[in-house]
């Protein structure tokens, strides 16, 4: 970090005799730092600082673009339509399934993947590149490639179910299967982001840890659940709860997959936001829905920012 | 060197010959079409336009493949105000829609007091449908209606008659399945999957109940009319009748099937007569088409499909827009389109013109269905509307919930849209 | 990575299952794109058999052919090309000069913007979808490349600020100094010395910023329906219609639009990992 001997090493040239535009170009440290951010400041500003406050404010008005009826002030009328949405319930619901299956279905797998990639392979690459490639695949492309696996007649996951003496699955017309092979979709692409950010955990711990409890006739598995996961908690822990976030904002996998069928059983809350706003133009009412989804991811950022702290 | 009086006089002369030729200048009118209604013939009916009108030029645009698709591409073009699209078409199920959003120009000023006469020459449904409050907002493109597709050579084989009821339906299919003993062959195939089509297909039942979902602008659910709807369709999945998976199947699906020589009874629209009789086709001149049966006791009845043409009123071309879709929604267009295109006429006449029974022998057949096919509720909440029946048509053909579970969850929201 | 660290020594050991490990591992990674490429070379007819073929048997390729016919492939390629250029370009810009300010000035309140920077990298795209759609209506932009430029800036700013805040506060001030000494402005000092010596800094940062772009699906469905300005996530849906879901010309345009991403990352790999692991965030 900056002290503030080092930078005034600098000795400042703004003499006599310069003349205006190099002042300009040489200002202050103050005036250049404020001036270094304002672009930043300002896209933020217009993309997300703005339109949170006309995002409240639109939640509280009856704006319907199909009604051809000009906004008008509704006061909490939308947030009361909500409560007894039944689809908004299910979608929340399900939005909160797919976090609490696949958050802890990532890590697991992510674990399982990084350890595996931490052996001493002759050739690296390969194994670099098979965790990265999921994770650079478009997650709408993961569900249509999915989508086409788990199909019931045509797909890979039938025929090796058929293959191995069970009988296949129509995945996607109950809601139970179909809300599998989207957890499933959602893990695989998932989890070898966890399994990177593990692995890299996973280098820095010392070599002399193992050594010491080996002579102390620690077993691989002692090892692993003394040493090992302890030591990966720091990193484990942020890739967690940015995980969860995101997991909240499900969107692409599902709308790609099934479109939230059968039914309204795989919708998630990011797809009836969606909805809402691009299919019924009822911003009024896709305005509630999103301060809602925007108030439990914030609640989850707030968790992620203490724990970014606590980890110095 | 020029002086500069000649510069002067020379400029004044171009300024001239530019006003003059922006006076004459040709009207751009941009129109949407659908990709899935035949766009390469449309062109050949705009190309016979621009012949006659040579200050008009006209370009096609496309968005989308689906009904859905192309109201979300719509969608963002008139929230935007967007001035781009002068004329597009629209599902029939729409034009009250965008009435309501005030996206689209009533016709009544260039039509001015012979809008009544000039509407009546349509077929009723499809005046109706274009009219709202008393307002023209837009004019009918082409009809389409849900028909039955049967099986001609397997019902002779078997000696029966095509099915007047769904309980016939139900016995003919089982009774020919079982003794064709041909695992690929399906009783009835209709649309399932969460598409447009299966708010017709919860419709139709419930129709030929005599029963209306909205009348007057207020919902008028009818809820244990709903349930047998809904428990008609699962008893087909259920007996065996329909495939496991119907909640899988969309409109194309049917169509697919069927032509494969797979399925015995198909609900389906106009369209797939055509390919039907392709050449491509295991089962040409094996199909025979008829009005689609009615539930005990009840009338028959269709789904009105068909498309209309609005003008936009973002438009820039307001005038000469409307004067184009006054063609394209002429008698002579709607001939040009069932001959070349084979879309059903918007015409009571035209389906009686003996170009067009030479061409499409089976619209004589196609008339009546078209006639007595009944429009989807009109409400400027339709895409609501329309999304809890497909849904809910959808989870219970899954076994997702049960139709009476259904039907009370369908009429709970349909409430809460239509309050 | 795969260092013959310790802590795999604790698990796994023996080469027979170290191979077996590997195959599993790439099968994992791979297996998804390698059935979309074989499906893609398959026919239709060769598609519906039943049991399902898993090598083609004639390899064909009709369906990319067809992928380029049926819909405007080349043009979803060019937009989100384009696209994710353009933001990566911006988000560089706007990125390098505040991470610099984070860096190497004093600023009150750092900790507090660093903060807020995290804070936005988890920001929930989607919940401002109403109030983005209608800013960009009211500024004409639906339908326009700058309607997600400008959002997918934000989305990577965060991410990109902080790899390089890192990547600066490495890089020794002497250097910087010296130049400054030699009559550079510090802003000259910026560009001719701390942004080439953070050149694998910004160089990760600007990997990134162009795989979030690229991938982004939801703005790009909502803000540009005009199918000529559709980006290749959202054009790729389009090729199932009314009339089809035609699953090998959707495989090859889903390879079509794997293949660049693929080199990108075949070339880069080192630099995306280490970008990835050191604060670079995507779920």
């Amino acid at each position: 970090m900056a002290t503030a001997s080092e930078t005034t090493l600098v000795t400042p040239r703004n003499e006599s005799g310069t003349k205006w535009w190099t002042r300009f170009l040489d200002p202050s440290e103050r005036t250049l730092a404020l001036l270094l951010l304002l672009p930043a400041a300002l896209l933020l500003a217009l993309i997300i600082v703005y339109p949170v406050c006309r995002l409240v404010w639109t939640s509280f008005q009856n704006l319907s673009l199909t009604s051809g009826a000009p906004a008008a002030f509704a006061g909490l009328e939308n947030y009361a339509l909500m409560l007894d949405d039944p689809v908004f319930w299910e979608t929340t619901w399900n939005t909160v399934l797919i976090t609490l299956i696949t958050v802890p279905g990532a890590l697991l797998v992510g674990l399982a993947l990084a350890l595996m990639a931490n052996l001493p392979f002759k050739r690296k690459w390969p194994v670099r590149l098979s965790l990265l490639i999921p994770w650079a695949l478009p997650l709408s492309f993961a569900g249509l490639i999915f989508a086409w696996f788990f199909h019931s007649e045509y797909g890979v996951v039938n025929d090796v179910l058929g293959r191995l003496g069970f009988e296949g699955v129509i995945w996607f017309n109950s809601a139970r299967w179909a809300f599998a092979a989207i957890c499933l979709t959602i893990i695989w692409k998932t989890s070898s982001f966890m399994a990177l950010i593990i692995l890299a955990g996973l280098q820095t711990i010392p070599r002399s840890l193992y050594e010491a409890a080996e002579v102390d006739g620690a077993g691989r598995l002692r090892q692993f659940f003394e040493i090992t996961l302890p030591l990966l908690k720091a990193s484990i822990v942020v890739a967690l709860i940015f995980r969860t976030i995101t997991a909240l904002q499900t969107f692409d996998i599902p709308f790609t997959m099934t479109r939230g069928g059968p039914g309204t059983s795989t919708a998630t809350l990011a797809m009836y936001i969606h909805q809402n706003t691009v299919d019924f133009l009822d911003l009024g009412y896709g305005s509630a829905l999103a301060v809602v989804m925007f108030a439990l991811s914030m609640g989850v950022t707030a968790v992620y920012l203490r724990m970014i702290r606590a980890k110095g | 060197m020029m002086s500069k009086k000649t510069m002067k006089l020379l400029l004044a002369g171009a300024a001239l010959t530019l006003t003059a030729s922006a006076a004459m200048a040709q009207t751009n009118l941009r129109v949407f079409v659908s990709s899935q209604h035949r766009p390469d013939v449309w062109r050949k009916a705009f190309d016979m336009y621009e012949a006659k009108n040579p200050n008009v030029k006209v370009t096609i645009e496309t968005g989308g493949n689906t009904s859905e698709a192309q109201a979300q591409y719509l969608n963002t073009v008139m929230t935007a105000k967007d001035s781009s699209l002068d004329v597009m078409i629209l599902d029939v199920i729409r034009p009250a829609q965008y009435a309501a959003a005030g996206w689209t120009v009533p016709f009544n000023d260039v039509l001015g007091a012979d809008a009544d006469s000039y509407m009546k020459r349509y077929l009723p449904a499809y005046a109706e449908a274009n009219t709202v409050d008393g307002k023209v907002v837009a004019l009918p493109a082409f009809a389409d209606a849900m028909f039955l597709y049967y099986r001609k050579d397997l019902l002779e084989k078997h000696g029966i008659q095509p099915p007047q009821t769904w309980d016939e339906l139900a016995v003919a299919a089982k009774k020919v399945t079982e003794s064709e003993k041909d695992p690929n062959l399906q009783g009835l195939s209709f649309q399932g999957k969460a598409i447009e089509g299966a708010v017709c297909t919860f419709l139709l039942p419930y129709w030929s109940m005599g029963r209306q979902l909205v009348s007057n602008g207020k919902l008028s659910f009818d809820k244990e009319a709903a349930v047998k709807s809904l428990k008609l369709w699962k008893d087909f999945v259920d007996q065996g009748v329909a495939k496991k998976n119907i909640a899988e199947v969309a409109t194309d699906d049917t169509r697919k099937e069927f032509q494969a020589g797979n399925v015995l009874f198909a609900v389906n629209w106009s369209y797939a007569w055509g390919q039907f009789q392709g050449a491509e086709s295991a089962v040409k001149d094996k199909v025979g088409v008829v009005k689609l049966p009615a539930v005990q006791g009840g009338q028959p009845a269709s789904c009105l499909g068909g498309w209309e043409w609005g003008v936009s009123a973002y438009s820039n071309n307001k005038t000469e827009a409307q004067k184009f879709v006054q063609y394209l929604s002429s008698p002579e267009t709607s001939e040009f389109m069932a001959i070349n295109a084979a879309l059903l006429p918007q015409f009571p006449d035209v389906y009686t013109d003996a170009d067009v029974t030479k061409a499409v022998p089976w619209f004589a057949n196609a008339r009546p269905v078209v006639e007595t096919a009944k429009a989807r509720p009109v409400t400027p909440r339709y895409n609501e509307v329309s999304d809890i029946i497909r849904t809910t048509v959808n989870a219970v053909l899954a076994g997702q919930s049960t139709p009476e579970d259904g039907a009370t969850q369908m009429e709970g929201r349909l409430r809460r849209v239509l309050r | 990575m795969s260092h013959d660290t310790p802590a795999n020594r604790s698990l796994f050991s023996g080469k027979p299952l170290r191979i077996l490990i590997g195959f599993v591992l790439v099968m994992n990674g791979m297996f998804p794109a390698l059935w979309i490429l074989f499906t893609s070379l398959k026919t239709e007819t060769e598609l519906t058999l039943k049991p399902i073929t898993w090598l083609p048997h004639a390899p064909t390729i009709a369906n990319y052919l067809r992928a380029f016919t049926d819909q405007p492939l080349l043009l979803f390629l060019f937009n989100s090309f384009m696209v994710a250029l353009l933001s990566t370009a911006l988000t560089l810009f706007v990125s390098v000069l505040a991470a610099y300010a984070l860096a190497r000035l004093h600023i009150r309140g750092r900790d507090l913007i660093l903060s807020a920077i995290i804070a936005v990298s988890t920001f929930p795209l989607v919940t401002l979808l109403v109030p983005l759609f209608e800013i960009m209506r009211a500024l004409n932009l639906l339908n326009t490349w700058i309607a997600l430029i400008l959002p997918y800036t934000v989305l990577s700013l965060p991410v990109c600020t902080l790899i390089l805040v890192s990547f600066f506060e490495g890089i020794p001030r002497d250097l910087e100094n010296s130049a400054m000494i030699d009559g550079c402005t510090r802003l000259g000092a910026l560009f001719k010395v701390v942004v080439p010596l953070a050149a694998p800094g910004v160089f990760t940062a600007g990997i990134l910023a162009f795989v979030n772009s690229w991938d982004e699906f939801l703005l790009a469905l909502s803000f540009n329906s005009n199918p000529m300005l559709r980006t290749l996530p959202v054009g790729i849906t389009l090729y199932q219609g009314e009339f089809a879901f035609p699953w090998p010309v959707i495989s090859a345009a889903l390879v079509v639009g794997i293949v660049p991403v693929a080199v990108l990352i075949v070339i880069f790999q080192e630099r995306v990992v280490s970008g990835l692991t050191s604060g670079g965030i995507k779920g």
